[in-house]
């Protein structure tokens, strides 16, 4: 539980894709109690490098690129949100938005947001009020070109401060439920980088052999864009890709909707590397971490859609915690499931060993 | 540059035959280049060894256009898309195969006008039979919507393939303009952007150019009921934040925005959600690299026909040249 | 034991190999293949590469084929003890309903079941089921009875016996793109002439991703994959939307949904075909796509291009092939290869 301010404190940070410094620089201060090797590379992705302990083996694997005998495991969560853009600003100094990442515009209606001009100025997501509008017309939902943003400033002054490719965020304090829910925006996916943080801190208290990279990609709400370039960079033996999923809701599909409070999902398909999967499994079995296993059928929506294609490819895993509302402004998530899917990555990496490695290319 | 931008479009260069292009382009960059390769997808790089750091210059040197696929007994000769063309745009327009073969464009008579998609088009190439028709044009023949280009005013330029062509014109006056300074730099000109920026992907994997600024033609707004955007023509060169491939660093759109205000150019910012460009694939390709974009906005860039203002295209020379240039 | 091409056929394609889970084609193919490889080894992702001719002059050629196939994944058990499940890969739901099914590696019979027509209403009729509506039934009795012979994430394949079809054809599930595997494995065991890679790839149905890995790993001179194609030669199918003729022979793509054919590499084929008189055709659709298209891509760029057999009903429970075609792909690609090393196409 170590983290939890810390999380709600990411909660609130504006960082859209392409625009995640502030967030950036929140994590790297939080690697540094574990590590002093934290950097920030061309793209803005934060990467720590936390050395396995064990003394080097001598191995006859030769392929790989840097010559460590160590296993080299990348965790990967992007630290993105879904966010808007100012495209164009109408007469009266009303905004009108692209979106970088997936929005449902249903849920933008009189949504508080962030316009990150010259100065930050809090405004209110409108459309075209209701009495205005013809009774067919209310039976359809807006779209995104049916919004804007008001500023309520005049024109004149709107210009001076706000040009088209200003970001928009979210305006969401994060918000405390029942049986230590929280709901906010960004928990998609901060979730996961306060996991790796639980992991971290867990992982001190473990022996491990594994060389471990705990990175905070951009960019993954426009298309895994930070993680490509960081598994390119490290090419490790492992890419952990760790992101959210969907919790119950009346209506969902049983095999993709997973209890609040209970544990951690771990992905099985064939964006996961056989081997990996059966690792996870057995490290939560043998730790008692709570699970689930999440089916897949294809490439997933994650960082580890990338990550396996990378150079000549890599083997992932991906797990990650159910959360409520995906895309919106309360999602819902307990922490509780952080600290559990922390401890379930610690417990992996320790038990890790350069044979599980020499395995992964046995089939 | 207006001469230079219609000699350009004048060129029949659909995605995968980019090789009409090169022979144009080679002339214009040969006196000023170190050297000028072709690479497996289609891709002209032209290299100036020099100082400072290797920069890219990039546009791509495809169009959309048709290609033929089948040829029925009668000879007459079905169709499909090379990129983004909408067939129900077709009928009634010229066709200009890479062969030089002509073509004209109908429909089946019982489609109606709204509907019709590749299966209802036929090109009419004056054929009695089938093996006349595959003769001159054999299954997998390129070619292009016959429209020159047109100087509409002064300044202005209308026609096919003219807002692409106007970011190659930009593309080699910059070249040329750095490499007689002695500057280190690269143009390229990739194949098989409008199928989806495959040649990129490899230009950039055998370059890998510390930095690289993608100039194309970004969509103007100021049409009547025209698309959401900021940009209008003849308002300068429009500075990339965002594209649906490319969210632009901070750090270089603020190079680019530094170096214009030094040349005292006015520029426009280009937020286009929907543009499918080359700009991503330089990002990310090997491990992570500095990108940005100049575009010049032209009306109707989807079109087969569009509008560009030779002012914005000069405008964006002179950025370019600027913040190759000082770029550390 | 060294099979002939009609038993690799059969038990190529009564394999079970849904993507993700080759393992099943993959061994059997190391069986057929290793005793003529240099070297024999998988990659993370579950390629399997077969080296031939290292020592040999001219360009490293790769050649490959998907071991993979499109199929069903259980991922669900009802209360009732029956299955849902979901489609790995691109299958058309209107194909489902009433077929026999094997599920999991120890091949438990099951069937795809839906609400019999006298209970539909008519609109329900009118509308193909989704695969929502449909089931696998196993026969069991409840969900713990269902879980007790199946593990979720079990991948479901159709049922189908290969046979020998009409005059010359061959109907079996999965040919695309067990014929193509069958194809390299046939080439692998002629000696080679320049050095050249094999490589059976997987996940190509969910998305090319083998191929994108392997071709990085390669990094060859000249790609050529071997496929299977669209062949929709049948009543009420005009000329222009047949996309290739079954018995016409092996099929040049110009352009599918992700390449533009490389204009050297499509003049060699012609070239080759009509040197050694072997038949073939082009392929005149555009829509779908083969790995070549993550080859292409790779690295600073692969030339080369796909040669593709005429599968009717691909991606269906049932797929046709002519027989011919199939010897004439093994022909046209012998003599591709030949002709590289006989400097007919310097690269």
């Amino acid at each position: 539980m170590r983290h939890r301010s810390t999380f709600m404190e990411l909660l609130a940070l504006p960082g859209g894709p392409g625009f995640e410094e502030a967030v950036a620089e929140r994590i790297h201060r939080a690697f540094l109690a574990y590590t002093h090797q934290v950097e920030t590379d061309h793209m803005g992705n934060v990467l720590a490098y936390v050395p396995g302990s064990a003394t080097p083996v001598p191995t006859d694997l030769g392929e790989h690129l840097a010559p460590t005998v160590r296993p080299r495991v990348l965790l990967a969560a992007h630290m993105d949100e879904i966010a808007l853009m100012v495209t164009r600003i109408e007469s009266g100094g009303f905004l009108r938005l692209a979106q970088t990442g997936g929005f449902d515009a249903r849920t933008l209606l009189s949504q508080e947001v962030w316009v990150h001009g010259r100065q930050t100025l809090l405004g209110v997501i409108g459309a075209q009020p209701p009495h205005l509008s013809t009774s067919e017309e209310r039976q359809q939902t807006p779209s995104l070109d049916d919004l804007y943003v008001d500023l309520a400033l005049p024109e004149a002054r709107v210009r001076e401060l706000v040009r088209p490719g200003d970001r928009v965020t979210l305006a969401r304090t994060p918000y405390e439920l029942l049986n230590g829910r929280i709901s906010g925006k960004a928990l998609d996916n901060r979730a996961s980088v306060a996991i790796l943080l639980e992991c971290l801190e867990h992982l001190r208290s473990l022996r491990h052999t594994a060389d471990v990279w705990a990175v905070a990609t951009v960019q993954e709400e426009v298309g895994m864009r930070g993680a490509s370039v960081v598994g390119y960079r490290l090419q490790p033996h492992i890419a952990l890709a760790v992101d959210v999923t969907f919790a119950e809701f009346p209506g969902q599909a049983p095999d993709e909707s997973f209890p609040l409070g209970s544990g951690p999902a771990i992905a099985f398909g064939p964006n996961v590397h056989p081997k990996v999967f059966a690792g996870l499994r057995a490290a939560a079995t043998r730790h008692r971490v709570p699970f689930h296993i999440e089916f897949t059928q294809g490439p997933t929506g994650t960082d580890a859609r990338v990550l396996q294609l990378t150079a000549s490819g890599l083997a992932t895993g991906l797990v990650g915690i159910p959360i409520r509302y995906m895309h919106c402004s309360v999602e819902t998530a307990v922490y509780d499931d952080i600290v559990e899917c922390g401890r379930l990555l610690a417990h992996y990496l320790a038990d890790l060993t350069m044979a599980d490695v020499e395995g992964l290319t046995c089939y | 540059m207006k001469e230079l931008i219609m000699e350009l479009a004048a060129c029949v260069a659909p995605a995968g035959r980019e090789d009409v292009l090169h022979a144009v382009l080679t002339q214009h960059l040969a006196n000023c280049a170190d050297d000028i390769q072709t690479d497996v997808l289609g891709n002209l790089i032209a290299r100036k060894h020099g100082q400072g750091q290797h920069v890219a210059l990039v546009a791509h040197a495809d169009e959309a256009g048709v290609m033929a696929m089948h040829a029925d007994d009668e000879g007459f000769v079905r169709l499909t898309a090379i990129g983004d063309v909408r067939p129900a745009c077709l009928p009634g327009q010229t066709v200009q195969f890479c062969n030089g073969v002509m073509a004209v464009i109908g429909a089946e008579a019982r489609s109606k006008t709204t509907e019709v998609g590749w299966a209802q088009l036929f090109a009419d190439i004056g054929a009695c039979s089938q093996a006349e028709a595959l003769a001159r044009l054999p299954i997998g023949t390129a070619g292009v919507v016959w429209a020159p280009v047109q100087p509409l005013s002064e300044h202005r330029l209308g026609g096919r393939a003219v807002a692409q062509r106007t970011a190659c014109a930009v593309v080699i006056e910059a070249f040329r303009a750095l490499a007689n300074a002695g500057r280190q730099v690269s143009a390229v000109f990739t194949a098989q952007q409008t199928v989806g920026a495959r040649g990129a992907r490899t230009a950039a994997y055998n370059l890998q150019p510390e930095l690289t600024l993608v100039v194309g033609a970004a969509p103007a707004g100021d049409t009547p009921e025209g698309p959401r955007m900021a940009l209008r023509l003849g308002a300068g060169p429009a500075l990339k934040v965002m594209d649906g491939t490319l969210l632009t660093p901070a750090r270089v759109l603020r190079h680019l925005a530094d170096c214009a205000e030094r040349c005292a150019v006015p520029v426009q910012y280009e937020v286009w959600p929907g543009g499918q460009t080359d700009a991503g694939v330089f990002q990310w390709t090997t491990g992570g690299r500095w990108v940005g974009g100049v575009s010049c906005p032209a009306r109707m860039v989807s079109g087969s026909v569009s509008v560009v203002d030779v002012r914005d295209a000069a405008a964006a020379v002179r950025v370019l040249t600027e913040a190759v240039g000082s770029y550390a | 034991m060294l099979l002939s091409s009609e038993e690799l056929l059969r038990q190529l394609t009564e394999a079970i190999g849904p993507s993700g889970q080759e393992d099943e084609v993959r061994n059997l193919l190391r069986s057929q293949v290793s005793g003529w490889t240099e070297r024999c080894y998988t990659d993370v992702l579950g390629n399997l590469f077969c080296e031939q001719g290292s020592d040999k002059p001219g360009p490293r050629v790769m050649l490959d084929a998907h071991m993979d196939e499109v199929a069903l994944m259980v991922v669900h058990a009802e209360d009732n003890g029956l299955l849902k499940f979901r489609a790995i890969g691109g299958i058309d739901p209107r194909v489902l309903v009433a077929k026999p099914v094997y599920v999991g590696a120890q091949r438990l019979p099951g069937v795809i079941g839906a609400k019999p027509v006298h209970l539909q209403t008519a609109s329900e009729r009118r509308k193909p089921l989704n695969i929502e509506q449909l089931y696998i039934d196993i026969g069991a009795r409840s969900k713990e009875d269902a879980l007790s012979h199946v593990q979720l994430g079990d991948a479901a394949v159709f049922a189908t016996r290969f046979g020998i079809l009409g005059d010359g054809c061959v109907k079996a599930k999965s040919l695309d793109n067990r014929a193509g595997c069958a194809v390299l494995c046939e080439i692998l065991r002629i000696p080679a002439e320049t050095p050249r890679i094999g490589v059976f790839t997987v996940q190509e149905e969910v998305g090319l991703r083998g191929a994108a890995v392997a071709a990085y790993r390669v990094a060859p001179d000249l790609a050529i994959t071997l496929e299977t194609t669209v062949c929709a030669d049948v009543t009420d199918v005009p000329g222009h939307g047949q996309g290739t003729v079954l018995g016409g022979g092996p099929a040049l793509t110009v352009q599918d949904g992700q390449t533009l054919a490389n204009q050297q590499f499509l003049a060699f084929a012609v070239r080759t075909a009509e040197r050694f008189q072997i038949p073939y055709q082009f392929r005149r659709v555009k829509g779908g796509t083969n790995n070549f298209a993550a080859i292409q891509r790779s690295r600073a760029g692969v030339i080369g291009g796909s040669v593709s057999i005429p599968v009717r009903y691909l991606h269906a429970p049932v797929q046709v092939m002519a027989l011919q075609d199939y010897h004439n792909t093994v022909r046209l690609v012998q003599a591709m290869l030949h002709e590289l090393a006989e400097g007919g196409w310097p690269l």
